[in-house]
């Protein structure tokens, strides 16, 4: 099978950084309060019109700062309510989404999103206009302390003490407006990346615009199977072949639980050594996740685990979740790291159980195994260099077409319309397949090119090597390190068990009720050829 | 492979039954309310010693009144605080524990049980009296009924107006009595159904008497492999072979979560899958469970899903849990259902990923993938009949140590001591095997008898051919818990370069794989 073969070249080379807490990672932002060591005679020149001093102090973490957070002043005029401080930071490029606004607003509006570009710039323009404030309050500060290390020529010290005695008639302090103007930072920025995070991606320039309808067929893969018989759906052939128990589980669980049985575990197997062997043989490394995450990972790779309308199943008494999809614990392996360039594209097959709550989908389709709340799956993930997620989305679905090819499905490709994109997603190619039982077609799997909208959220970042080595031949040291960039993220499912059952029961069945098993799963089912109804056996 | 061939004879004909309210499974205990159309001028004769009328009344569902009882009266005396209302009612035989109370309370002792024999025993007496004075309180009451009715001769009629007339002078009245009585019962029994829950089940007589270090080596196979080079434990040969990665899984889930990688993959999917179509030949049907299930299920498999030290995920703003074991969702399949005898034994191969918070478990062997949050398992779990499951226990246990002997590990069977055994097992084989790295033996297998002591629940029952039904015996037994295993065979089976032998058996099952070859070797 050539399994082994592939694991030769496969050794991932990551260079892992420790987590930076939220507070930290915009740290261009934040400053350190005031030393107690400082002079305490600081008078605040909130009006006045030039900084004087030089700069000393150091930006350092102000995480006790951030907890205590007073209502913004008057005149900054943050007067937005109490918004909630977001649990970690998105690494959003505010200038880049001020210097495009238009394409912005025009992309907010073709994927009909709610967010408020407005706001955001004007937080943006907010927090721009205090941090050259705090930077230079900071420099008066500094200032101050280097005079009284004794620094500055008598004359200049003569100058100074002036401008203090001067500033002092105020009536404010210089180390008590800093501390304000400081507070007033990070709540801006709180509520700057709060409004941002419900910015969309942008979208692929060929994504056709509109609802639903407006997704346009990228392929069709053969035609509607005729029958000379009655067809049956797949819960009668399953009912007939003894292969799940609905009834039980919705005793013991809650109804859209079921219980594979027989010949479906079988199934469900092959389908995945299957699905693995192939996705290996195309350069994916397999793994298998953990099912329960933090909240956080959830939120970083563009769901909401919280809400009425979740489909997220959290865990009582702690910030986890279970994983809708394996996307999430694979988009987390390489959290707040810089990945070498060479080590790109790194390309994974991550098997696991999903659960959703399936909360909203009442009146969906929702006979047997279409929709439910736990499920098998194989999902593909590769992280990449920007110019090449396009080019690694086309072999993603290619891989997809090839599988479903593979085990005779007849299947349509779309190119998903804007207003289906979930905000996380450039583009999205699903493929429907046609399921006779349920006669219409039902989709089978999705694959999305995130570009940077999760590694952004995730912190996953790589160095450019080439560009290093050509620009900087002859510096040592540090001056060879190019600046890192966000990686692009794409996800794309191989094999839906469940849906891939309805697709092969209802598509492969005889009139006798046996249903014929797809030569490629044969030998991962011990040569089984075809499902024979009970009584057939018996 | 011979799977096919197997499933022919499987069809499982199962009389299902509609699943039985807390409140409606004790249905003799429980009564209507007095009807507002009966006469209203019943007398309440509580202490008086002739009970008057004949039977009219229907039992009928009292559900209104068990969500309302107040305080117990004095004179019935149940002073024992207030209980939680059982949500379920387990078909526990009050009457056999009373007749056997000295084994009982044995068995308490060699287990080094909690449960009060002694509160359970008085609190039955207690119903029981309650229980005999509701009777005779409906018969009074329906006596009255009856002769409003008219249907008495004419002499008995007089005698009952005078007997109305001299009770009425007590100054109680018949309903009010009745339905006090009606609401202790329920109190009554609710309490004594919380307290006897808590009875572990009894113990095999071959069991060891004591704790852990009395466990019986019962079977002993293979040696401790001599390594002629410094060993490495599974962590190291899995950094090596780049076949785990915890460090991630901290910072994405928490500690002891991990993913498997690369040929990790393979091998857990190989062992899944061998142990599937090796149990499957012995006439298990294989089953892929779901995950997560409803509370109540799990307490009636007899684990704790509430409480400090549970070992449950529960899923927020739900009555579920996550399973720890599929053992849970293969003992609910046929809940509140009475089979025929004819399918017995029902033998089951449940796959499943399992989930357990590892509360207290700081301090223990916590090494790699020794004790961790989530894993895979098949288990094999069997329905049968009472006089059949010590062979079905042996049964379990054989196949077990074929599976091990197979992969050629090195392992002990220990016949686990009465204080080592959880409540709802009558007898527990465990398997111990080397392991070479971590320098001991650890578990990699259990395998429990735990008669009726689920089944009577869960009301899994069997009928034979028109006799009475009786609850069938449950018994568990792990087939394959994958993390386990690896740690064996990546001890067990390293060589000298790093590399690790893949056992026979699994070969077919990882595209002929032979060996498992660090990263450096290959590349």
């Amino acid at each position: 099978m050539g399994l082994h073969s592939y694991f030769g070249g496969a050794t991932i080379q990551t260079l892992k950084m420790a987590a930076v807490p939220a507070s930290a990672s915009y740290s261009r932002f934040v400053f350190s309060p005031i030393s107690r060591n400082l002079v305490a005679l600081d008078s605040f020149p909130r009006h006045s019109p030039s900084p004087p001093f030089p700069l000393l102090a150091r930006a350092l973490s102000m995480a006790a700062a951030v907890q205590t957070t007073p209502p913004s002043s008057e005149d900054i005029g943050t007067a937005t309510g109490s918004v909630g401080k977001p649990q970690w930071k998105a690494a959003i490029d505010f200038k880049w989404i001020r210097d495009n606004r238009e394409a912005v607003a025009e992309n907010i509006r073709k994927r009909k999103s709610k967010a408020s570009l407005e706001l955001v710039l004007e937080l943006y323009e907010k927090m721009l206009a205090v941090q050259k404030e705090v930077e230079r309050l900071r420099g008066e500060r500094n200032a101050v302390a280097n005079m009284m290390k004794g620094k500055l020529e008598p004359s200049e010290r003569q100058k100074f003490i002036e401008k203090v005695l001067n500033h002092s008639a105020s009536g404010k302090n210089l180390k008590e407006a800093l501390a304000s103007f400081e507070e007033d930072l990070v709540k801006l920025s709180d509520e700057l990346q709060q409004e941002a995070q419900s910015i969309p991606n942008m979208t692929h320039p060929d994504v056709p615009i509109g609802g639903e309808d407006s997704s346009a067929v990228r392929k069709k893969v053969g035609s509607p199977r005729e029958f000379s018989f009655s067809v049956k759906d797949h819960l009668q052939l399953g009912k007939e072949l003894d292969l799940f128990d609905f009834d039980a589980a919705a005793e013991v669980s809650g109804s859209k639980f079921y219980y594979l049985k027989n010949e479906a575990v079988l199934l469900e197997m092959a389908l995945v050594n299957w699905t693995l062997s192939q996705v290996m043989q195309k350069g994916f490394t397999p793994l298998i996740t953990p099912e329960i995450v933090r909240s956080s990972i959830v939120e970083k790779c563009g769901f909401q685990p919280r809400g009425d309308n979740t489909q997220v199943y959290s865990i009582e008494g702690s910030d986890q979740c279970l994983i809708g999809t394996a996307e999430i614990p694979v988009g987390g392996v390489h959290m707040d790291s810089i990945l070498a360039e060479t080590v790109l594209p790194l390309k994974y097959a991550a098997f696991s159980h999903c659960f959703r709550t399936e909360a909203g989908a009442a009146g969906l389709a929702t006979r047997g195994l279409y929709r439910v709340h736990q499920f098998s799956k194989v999902e593909m993930f590769v992280l990449c260099r920007p110019d090449e997620s396009d080019t690694y989305h086309e072999e993603l679905i290619t891989i997809e077409e090839d599988l479903f090819s593979s085990l005779g499905l007849h299947y349509k490709t779309l190119d998903m319309a804007s207003e289906d994109l979930g905000a996380p997603a450039y583009r999205k190619f699903d493929v429907e397949a046609w399921m006779p039982g349920l006669g219409r077609y039902g989709e089978i799997s999705s694959a999305s090119n995130c570009t940077d909208y999760q590694s952004r959220r995730l912190g996953i970042r790589y160095r450019p090597a080439e560009l290093a080595a050509s620009t900087n031949p002859k510096k040592g040291g540090k001056g060879n390190l190019a600046p890192t960039k966000f990686v692009h993220t794409l996800n794309a499912t191989a094999c839906a068990v469940p849906r891939m059952m309805i697709c092969l029961l209802e598509n492969n069945q005889q009139e006798d009720g046996s249903v014929i098993i797809p030569e490629p799963l044969r030998p991962f089912m011990g040569g089984m050829e075809v499902l024979l109804a009970k009584h057939h056996t018996g």
